[in-house]
């Protein structure tokens, strides 16, 4: 189980920087949902190194720490918000410029 | 305590009820930010007569559980800053023509933005700073993306992007140092740090940080967004923006260097002396180099900042009772300076704030040409100004530490400085306006925006000039303050 998270945690920081590095700007975008997603994972892995039972559930076991997943809950409800405003913002500006490619956005170089 | 973030947070919400009634709304929205700078006020008098920090642990958790406020005299007169130049920028914003500020969710917006100002310079969590940081980022990116200026939401878009890398960097870090060190409370982790430096995610985490708050600052690698996205925001946000705003960093800097990471300072301060260096020769040859008068401001802000991190980074208790001063008289007068270019642009036949459009409009106005060049000075740094105080703060302190490559670099930074701001003002004030404006149809007899806030802004910077010794004594204490962690972990710990 530690292994695979931390495979997983790993290929989504690869994919994530990977796509936000791209030109297109929804492919950016991509790329910082799968940001949130692997520093998520990452925040749920530091709780466990206590054990993986749920707090609270029953009396016995090295229960895992529930901090962490207050965490996550509060950044993903931030990662969120962000991910419709950074929608909405794509929506208008690439209505306005016509292209989704980062370097035809260029209204403010002067 | 708990004042200073609740009671914009709550007119955020009463004046989001009240999107139907205009006049109330405002009302509202004043009386939230003016009673929240008196319970600011109220804060730093309290901490300064006792001595001692104002603790406040969230629902009664004891302190490395809980989430705690602290306002230690650093965070106390950060807030109180902030809170001023804000409620000036709330005037602005009642008195200028934008489009924007008649929006009926403009005020909410523009108070939610305090609130999370306010909590991040006064909390005592990193994962609660993440929380107060991203509602700062999300109000202030939707003030500029509605702006008049039709760049806005390009601007919006990228300093969107750039500021959830910084916000990821941020939860990363977080999560590192709660994986390390099992806290997020700063004085507990400040505690942990010290006693046990070695663990290997602990670099990582320290340059997460610092990657974190040079976003949030603009400092020299990572500033490109920021003079687009102060250009094109409407004048009473961008006045914000460019002042107080980017302070957030600076304050996490110096959180950094004197609480958190105590042991690993001088990699931390080498590291942010050059790019204050860096900051302040490129915002200067920046500034000086542009044809719009809010993008040269925002450039100017990229160089004064680098001077509050050449101080930060010089360490001694001079130089971080200089970076205090510098930071709060840089806020008044960025914010002020920022408003008059904004005056101007409301003035000008078409509503621009580039040099080309704005030559010449200064003639109708000037008493806002003698602002613009009280303002100017003060930034260069000639007495009798406020902007005088700061620079002889920080030069002393650097003379005192012996950084002379440093000082000559901040020299010419200086002289850049008064070379923009005077030849700004010579454009707009003292140059003839062009013929092509002469034809333009009689429109300029419209009333601009109130040269209000920018007149109190800079009575206020003026009087911190002529007496200066109040700010002096209360920077010299924070600095007495900061050099001693003890005190700040004492206090969380109610010991």
């Amino acid at each position: 189980m530690e292994l695979l998270t931390a495979l997983a945690v790993g290929a989504l920081f690869g994919i994530a920087i990977f796509q936000i590095l791209r030109r297109n700007v929804i492919r950016s975008v991509i790329g910082l949902i799968l940001l949130g997603n692997a520093i998520n994972l990452f925040l749920l892995s530091a709780g466990v190194y206590n054990g993986t039972v749920a707090a609270y559930t029953t009396l016995a076991g090295p229960y895992s720490d529930a901090l962490p997943q207050a965490l996550v809950l509060t950044a993903i409800v931030i990662s969120m918000g962000a991910l419709a405003l950074t929608l909405a913002l794509l929506i208008i500006v690439s209505a306005r410029y016509k292209t989704s490619d980062l370097d035809d956005i260029t209204g403010l170089r002067y | 305590m708990l004042w200073p973030v609740l009671l914009p947070l709550g007119g955020a919400a009463g004046t989001l009820l009240l999107m139907k009634h205009p006049r109330l709304q405002r009302a509202v929205a004043l009386l939230a930010l003016l009673t929240a700078l008196a319970a600011s006020a109220r804060l730093l008098a309290e901490v300064w007569r006792s001595g001692q920090p104002v603790v406040y642990q969230l629902g009664g958790w004891a302190a490395p559980f809980g989430i705690t406020l602290m306002g230690d005299l650093l965070a106390v007169t950060f807030a109180l800053m902030a809170q001023t130049v804000l409620l000036l920028g709330l005037v602005y914003a009642l008195g200028c023509r934008d489009k924007v500020t008649g929006y009926p969710t403009f005020y909410p917006l523009f108070l939610t933005l305090t609130t999370g100002l306010s909590g991040a310079f006064l909390t005592g969590d990193l994962f609660n700073l993440f929380v107060f940081a991203e509602l700062l980022v999300f109000s202030g990116t939707i003030l500029t993306a509605v702006s008049d200026d039709p760049g806005g939401v390009e601007a919006a878009l990228k300093y969107f992007f750039i500021s959830l890398l910084a916000s990821a960097c941020l939860l990363l870090a977080n999560g590192l140092l709660y994986a390390t060190y099992g806290t997020l409370n700063m004085a507990d982790l400040a505690v942990r740090i010290a006693a046990d430096g070695t663990p290997p995610l602990l670099p990582l985490a320290i340059a997460l940080l610092l990657a974190t708050f040079m976003i949030k600052s603009a400092v020299f690698p990572f500033h490109f967004w920021q003079p687009d996205f102060h250009a094109v925001s409407t004048t009473a946000v961008s006045a914000m923006l460019s002042s107080v705003v980017v302070k957030l960093g600076v304050y996490g800097f110096l959180r950094m260097t004197t609480l958190l990471f105590v042991a690993q300072a001088p990699t931390i301060r080498a590291l942010l002396v050059v790019a204050g260096m860096a900051g302040v020769i490129y915002g200067g040859l920046g500034a000086t180099g542009s044809q719009h008068a809010k993008r040269m401001l925002a450039y100017s802000t990229l160089a004064q900042v680098g001077f509050i991190l050449a101080a930060i980074g010089w360490g001694t208790p001079l130089a971080l009772a200089a970076a205090v001063i510098f930071a709060v008289n840089h806020s008044l007068v960025k914010a002020a300076m920022l408003m008059l270019a904004g005056v101007m642009a409301s003035r000008a036949p078409v509503k621009s704030a580039s040099f080309a459009v704005l030559q010449g409009v200064g003639k109708k106005l000037p008493a806002g040409g003698a602002l613009f060049l009280l303002g100017g000075l003060s930034l260069a740094g000639i007495p009798p100004t406020n902007g005088f105080i700061s620079k002889l703060a920080v030069f002393s302190s650097g003379i005192a530490a012996g950084q002379w490559a440093a000082l000559a670099l901040l020299g010419l930074g200086s002289v850049l400085t008064l070379i923009y701001t005077i030849r700004a003002f010579m454009r707009i004030w003292w140059q003839p306006a062009e013929d092509n404006q002469a034809a333009a149809p009689a429109k300029a007899a419209k009333p601009g925006d109130r040269l209000l806030a920018p007149t109190l802004l800079l009575l206020i910077a003026l009087g911190l000039g002529l007496w200066p010794a109040p700010l002096v004594h209360l920077a010299t204490a924070t600095a007495e303050a900061l050099g001693d962690p003890a005190l700040y972990i004492n206090a969380v710990f109610g010991r």
